[in-house]
C-alpha cells in the first residue's frame, strides 16, 4: 500500500480543493466480505437510522458534498457511513481510536463507492494521525467529529481547509469539551453542533449503552464475577450512573465518586454510596472510570488499592487512569495476562489488573455500544449534519460556535426510535395545547 | 330460657361499617379464601371445629375468620400482638356481616389497638374460655402464645402450681403466670381439659413454629401441629413479599421521612430481610446487612448489599431494622451511639430484638411520646433516636401489615391446615408436620387467576421426562424455590 505523504498532500492541496482524497488505508482488503455479516446484523437493530436512511434517499441533503468522519470503526459506523453515501455524500473515514477500528469491518466499507477509509488496528500514533490528515485531504464541506482530534487536527494543522467547511458535528462529550474550550478562544472556524447534549442520546447511548457496554468489555477482558463485588464508579454522569446502575444490577456493591456536588447528591438519593477516590480506593475491587477528566486514579489512589483491583476507563481518552504513574509503581508488566489486561506488579507484591491499557473499555474489551444504543446517536448525528449541509443552516453568530442539537430533530429521533419499539404515544388535543400555551387559567 | 349475648370486646362497635367495607375490598384480594369458601360450601369440612384463634385482628384476619365460619367452625378470636389489631376490623367481625352494632350478630372476638400486657393475655384467655361446658377442638396460632398458655397451664396444674416470677425474668412473663395462678384458682383442670381435646394446631410464623419445634423436641408438645409458616406459599410470599410491601409503609407513617439517600441497616437476610432489603434499596437508600449465618450473608453480598457488623455501622445509619427472630439484637448500648433522629424499628415477630427494656433503664433517658406508636427516647447527652411501635413489629404497629393478596395466601394456607388436621386427624400424629407440597400448588394455584397468569401445562411426555405427575407436585420436598 503506497501511502502519501499528509505534509506533501497538505501543500499539494494549497489554493485549491481537491476533487477526491487519497485512496483507503486499510489493514487488508480482502476482509471486506468477512465485514458485510457484521454490517448487516447492524443494520437490523438500527431502525431509526434505516428510517433517516429512508428519508434521506428523497431528499439527497448531502448532494455533491463531502464529509470528512473521524469514528471508531464499528459495523455500527458503517451503517452511519451508508446513511451519510446514500443522501449523496462522499465519505472520508478515519479511526478514532487505534485500538476500536474492526479492520474487516473497515475493508468492507473501503470496498463501497463514495467511501474511502483510514484506519487500521493498532497504528501507532504517528500513523493515528496520518489517517485523520488523509480524510482531510478530500477537503470536506462537512465534518463529524468524535473527540475532536479531526476538528482540533484541521485547525491546527490544515488551516487552509477551514473556509470550505460549513460545520461539523461532534459526538462525544469530551470532543464537545474541547470545543467549547476553541470557541471560547475564538479558534474554531465552524459552526459544530454537540451531538453529545441531546436528550435522546443522553439517554439511550450514554446511560444504558455506555452502562451496558461498559459491563461487557469489563466481563470480556476479566470474566470476573460481578456479585458481591465492590465497584467504584467515578463520575456519575450519565454514563457513569449507567454503569453504576448495571454494576447493582449485577450484585456490585457500588461506590461513585464525584466532585459536581449535584450529581452525588443524586447519586445518594439512588442510594449509591459516595465518598471521595481517596477513601473508596482501599476497598475498591473494580474500578471504573467515566468522568471525562484526567488522573482520576493517580500514584496516589494506585498506591492504596488492594491486592487483585480491576481498573477499567470508560471515559473518552486514556487519561483518566494515569497508567504512567502505574507503570512507574510497578516493577513487572505483565502485557496479556488476558486479552485486554495487564498485570502490574507492584513492589509490596500486590497485582493490579489495568484493562484495555486504560483505554475506552467497551470498545477496546467488547463491542463498543450496543447497536440500538448507536442507533439513536447516529440518527442524531446524521440529522444535524443534515441540517447544517441545508441552504441557510448556520443561526446568525453562528460560525464558530458549539450549537445544540436542535430540539426538533432530537424529538424527530425520539419519535422514530418510539415507533421502532413499536409503540403509540398519545398526541396533545388542540385543546390541551392551548391550555398549555396559556397562563390565565389557573386552579 | 336467658337471653345470651355475644360476648366479646372491642373498642369501638361504631367501625363495624367501616370495617366491613374494607373487608368487602380485602375479598376481592384474597382469591385464595374465597375460592375455598366456594369449594367447601356444601361439604362443611369445619363443622363441629371450635377453633380459638390467636393472630393479629386485621382486615385480612376477618376474611380468614369468616371463611372458617362459612366451612362450618365456631370461632373465638383475640389478636396476637397488642399493637396490631385494626380497631375497625374487629368491630366488623364482632357485629358480623348480618348483625348491626346494636344487635351484634358476629364472633366473639377480644382485640383493641393499645393493650396492656394484661388486657393482651386477658383476652388470650378469653378467646380460649368457650361458652358452658365446651372448650376449643382447634388453635390457629400466630407466634404460639394461644399453644404457650394451653400447654403452661396444663404443666401448672400438673405441678400442682405456678411458680413465682423472679426478679430477672421478664415483664410479661410474670403477666403470663399472675394469668394462669388465677385461672387454676377459679378452674382447676381447665388447662389439661383443653390440651386433651384440642385435635391441634396450625401456626403461622417462625417464631411460633420454632416454639413447636422445641416442644416436640423436649416431648412436651400435647398435641400435633402443622407448621404453615414453612408453606413455600407462606413464607416465601408473606414474610418476603408482604414484609418488601408493609415496612416502608410503616416507616412512612410512622416518620414521613424521605429514605432515599439514608444508609438502612437490615439486621436479618432471612426471608423477612431480604424483602425489607430490596424494598428500602427501591427507595433509594443505601442498604447494610448484618448477619450470623454465612450463607445469608454470602447471599447478600452477592445481592449487592454491604455486609457489616452493627458495632461498625451503628454511629453512620439513619435506619435500623431487626429482622432476625432472635432477640438483644439492637442494645441500648448501640442506641446510644446512633446518629441523632435515627430511626429504629422491628419487623420480627417479638419485641425483644430491640432491648427497650434496657432502653428503659437507662439512668438519664427521656421519653416524648410523638404520636401513637412513634416515640423520641433522648439520652443525656442530649441526641435522640425514634423507636416505631415501642419496638413490636413496625409493619402492624405503624401500617396496616401485610396486603390483602399476600396475606391471601398465608390464610388460605391456614384454612387447609385446619381442614386436614380436623378432617384427617388420625394421619397426624403428635409432632410437627408441614402440608405436603400439592396443598401448597394448590394454594398457589388459587392466585394465579386473579394475576392474569396463565400456566403451561406439562405434555404427558414431558412429565415422564421429569418424572412428575402432569399435575404435581413439580418439585422434591427438599426443593429450595
Amino acid at each position: 500500500m503506497v501511502r502519501t505523504s499528509p505534509t506533501t498532500t497538505g501543500t499539494d492541496r494549497q489554493g485549491g480543493r481537491p476533487a477526491d482524497g487519497p485512496p483507503s488505508d486499510i489493514a487488508d482488503p480482502g476482509l471486506a466480505l468477512a465485514g458485510q455479516p457484521g454490517i448487516a446484523w447492524a443494520e437490523r437493530a438500527m431502525p431509526v437510522l434505516g428510517m433517516v436512511r429512508a428519508s434521506f434517499a428523497g431528499r439527497l441533503p448531502f448532494a455533491g458534498l463531502t464529509i470528512a468522519c473521524c469514528l471508531h470503526v464499528t459495523a455500527e459506523t458503517a451503517v452511519l457511513v451508508r446513511a451519510l453515501t446514500t443522501g449523496g455524500a462522499r465519505v472520508h473515514l478515519a479511526a478514532s481510536n487505534p485500538l476500536s477500528t474492526q479492520d474487516d469491518i473497515a475493508a468492507a466499507l473501503a470496498a463501497e463507492s463514495g467511501v474511502t477509509v483510514q484506519a487500521r488496528s493498532g497504528v501507532d500514533r504517528d500513523g493515528y494521525y496520518e489517517h485523520l490528515h488523509r480524510a482531510l485531504d478530500s477537503g470536506p464541506d462537512l465534518v463529524m467529529d468524535d473527540g475532536c482530534d479531526l476538528v482540533n487536527t484541521l485547525h491546527e494543522a490544515r488551516s487552509e481547509l477551514i473556509g470550505g467547511v460549513r460545520g461539523g458535528c461532534e459526538a462525544t462529550s469530551s470532543g464537545a469539551a474541547r470545543l467549547r474550550r476553541m470557541a471560547a478562544a475564538g479558534s474554531l472556524g465552524f459552526p459544530v453542533v454537540a451531538a453529545d447534549v441531546s436528550a435522546t442520546r443522553r439517554m439511550i447511548d450514554h446511560k444504558y449503552g455506555t452502562g451496558q457496554s461498559v459491563l461487557d468489555g469489563i466481563l470480556r477482558a476479566t470474566n470476573t464475577l460481578v456479585a458481591g463485588k465492590t465497584v467504584v464508579v467515578a463520575g456519575f454522569g450519565p454514563c457513569g450512573s449507567g454503569i453504576a446502575e448495571r454494576a447493582r444490577g449485577l450484585g456490585a456493591q457500588v461506590i461513585v465518586t464525584e466532585v459536581d456536588p449535584v450529581r452525588a447528591l443524586g447519586a445518594i438519593m439512588q442510594g449509591f454510596r459516595v465518598m471521595p477516590m481517596r477513601a473508596a480506593a482501599p476497598g475498591a475491587e473494580l474500578i471504573i472510570t467515566a468522568t471525562g477528566s484526567r488522573d482520576v486514579i493517580s500514584a496516589a489512589e494506585l498506591a492504596a488499592l488492594p491486592d487483585g483491583a480491576i481498573l477499567a476507563n470508560a471515559g473518552h481518552f486514556d487519561v483518566e487512569i494515569d497508567v504512567p504513574a502505574m507503570a512507574g509503581l510497578a516493577i513487572e508488566v505483565n502485557p496479556g495476562v488476558r486479552p485486554n489486561a495487564t498485570e502490574y506488579v507492584l513492589a509490596d507484591g500486590r497485582r493490579l489488573i489495568l484493562l484495555a491499557e486504560g483505554r475506552v473499555v467497551n470498545l477496546v474489551a467488547g463491542e463498543g455500544n450496543p447497536a440500538a444504543a448507536m442507533d439513536t446517536s447516529f440518527a442524531v448525528q446524521a440529522l444535524a449534519l443534515a441540517w447544517l449541509a441545508g441552504a441557510d443552516p448556520e443561526p446568525a453568530g453562528a460560525r464558530g460556535r458549539v450549537l445544540d442539537v436542535p430540539a426538533a430533530i432530537d424529538s424527530e429521533v425520539a419519535s422514530l426510535a418510539v415507533a421502532a419499539l413499536g409503540t403509540r404515544i398519545d398526541e396533545l388535543t388542540p385543546e390541551q395545547l392551548a391550555y398549555l400555551d396559556s397562563w390565565r387559567l389557573g386552579s | 330460657m336467658p337471653v345470651e349475648t355475644v360476648p366479646f370486646k372491642v373498642a369501638d362497635l361504631s367501625l363495624a361499617d367501616f370495617g366491613r367495607r374494607e373487608i368487602r375490598l380485602a375479598e376481592h384480594e384474597m382469591p385464595g379464601l374465597m375460592t375455598v369458601r366456594a369449594e367447601f360450601a356444601e361439604s362443611q369440612p369445619l363443622a363441629g371445629a371450635r377453633i380459638t384463634g390467636s393472630l393479629h385482628m386485621t382486615v385480612q384476619t376477618a376474611v380468614l375468620i369468616e371463611t372458617l365460619v362459612a366451612l362450618g367452625a365456631e370461632v373465638r378470636w383475640a389478636s396476637c400482638n397488642i399493637f396490631s389489631t385494626q380497631d375497625h376490623a374487629a368491630a366488623a367481625v364482632a357485629v358480623g356481616p348480618d348483625g348491626t352494632p346494636d344487635d351484634p350478630r358476629g364472633i366473639p372476638v377480644f382485640a383493641w389497638k393499645g393493650e396492656t400486657l394484661e388486657e393482651y393475655w386477658w383476652c388470650t384467655e378469653q378467646a380460649l374460655t368457650w361458652p358452658a361446658e365446651s372448650r376449643p377442638n382447634m388453635l390457629l396460632d400466630d407466634g404460639g402464645d394461644a399453644t404457650l398458655l394451653v400447654h403452661k397451664g396444663a404443666e401448672f396444674e400438673a405441678a400442682g402450681q405456678v411458680p413465682a416470677a423472679r426478679d430477672d425474668d421478664p415483664e410479661e412473663w410474670g403477666v403470663i403466670l399472675s394469668v394462669l395462678a388465677r385461672s387454676l384458682k377459679q378452674a382447676p383442670g381447665k388447662w389439661t381439659a383443653t390440651a386433651a381435646e384440642i385435635k391441634g394446631v396450625t401456626e403461622e410464623t417462625t417464631t411460633g413454629v420454632h416454639r413447636l419445634y422445641e416442644m416436640a423436641k423436649d416431648g412436651s408438645l400435647r398435641f400435633p401441629a402443622i407448621n404453615v409458616n414453612d408453606s413455600v406459599t407462606k413464607s416465601k410470599f408473606d414474610n418476603k413479599y408482604g414484609c418488601r410491601h408493609s415496612l416502608i409503609d410503616g416507616i412512612n407513617r410512622a416518620t414521613d421521612v424521605l429514605i432515599g439517600g439514608k444508609v438502612a441497616v437490615v439486621c436479618g437476610y432471612g426471608d423477612v430481610g431480604k424483602g425489607c432489603a430490596e424494598s428500602l434499596r427501591g427507595q433509594g437508600a443505601r442498604v447494610i446487612i448484618t448477619e450470623i449465618d454465612p450463607i445469608c450473608a454470602l447471599q447478600a453480598a452477592m445481592d449487592g448489599y454491604q455486609v457489616a457488623r452493627l458495632e461498625d455501622v451503628v454511629a453512620s445509619a439513619d435506619i435500623f431494622v431487626t429482622a432476625t427472630g432472635n432477640f438483644h439484637i439492637i442494645t441500648a448500648e448501640h442506641m446510644s451511639q446512633m446518629k441523632h433522629q435515627a430511626i429504629v424499628g422491628n419487623i420480627g415477630h417479638f419485641d425483644n430484638e430491640i432491648d427497650m427494656a434496657g432502653l428503659t433503664r437507662l439512668p438519664g433517658i427521656r421519653r416524648t411520646n410523638i404520636k401513637p406508636q412513634v416515640d423520641e427516647w433522648t439520652f443525656p447527652d442530649g441526641h435522640a433516636v425514634i423507636v416505631l411501635s415501642e419496638g413490636r413489629l413496625l409493619n402492624l404497629g405503624n401500617a396496616t401489615g401485610h396486603p390483602s393478596f399476600v396475606m391471601s395466601n398465608s390464610f388460605t394456607n391456614q384454612v387447609i391446615a385446619q381442614v386436614e388436621l380436623f378432617t384427617k386427624t388420625d394421619q397426624y400424629p403428635i409432632g410437627v408436620h408441614v402440608l405436603p407440597k400439592h396443598l401448597d400448588e394448590k394454594v398457589a394455584r388459587l392466585h394465579l387467576d386473579a394475576l392474569g397468569v396463565r400456566l403451561s401445562v406439562l405434555t404427558k411426555e414431558q412429565a415422564s421426562y421429569i418424572g412428575v405427575p402432569v399435575d404435581g407436585p413439580y418439585k422434591p420436598d427438599h426443593y429450595r424455590y
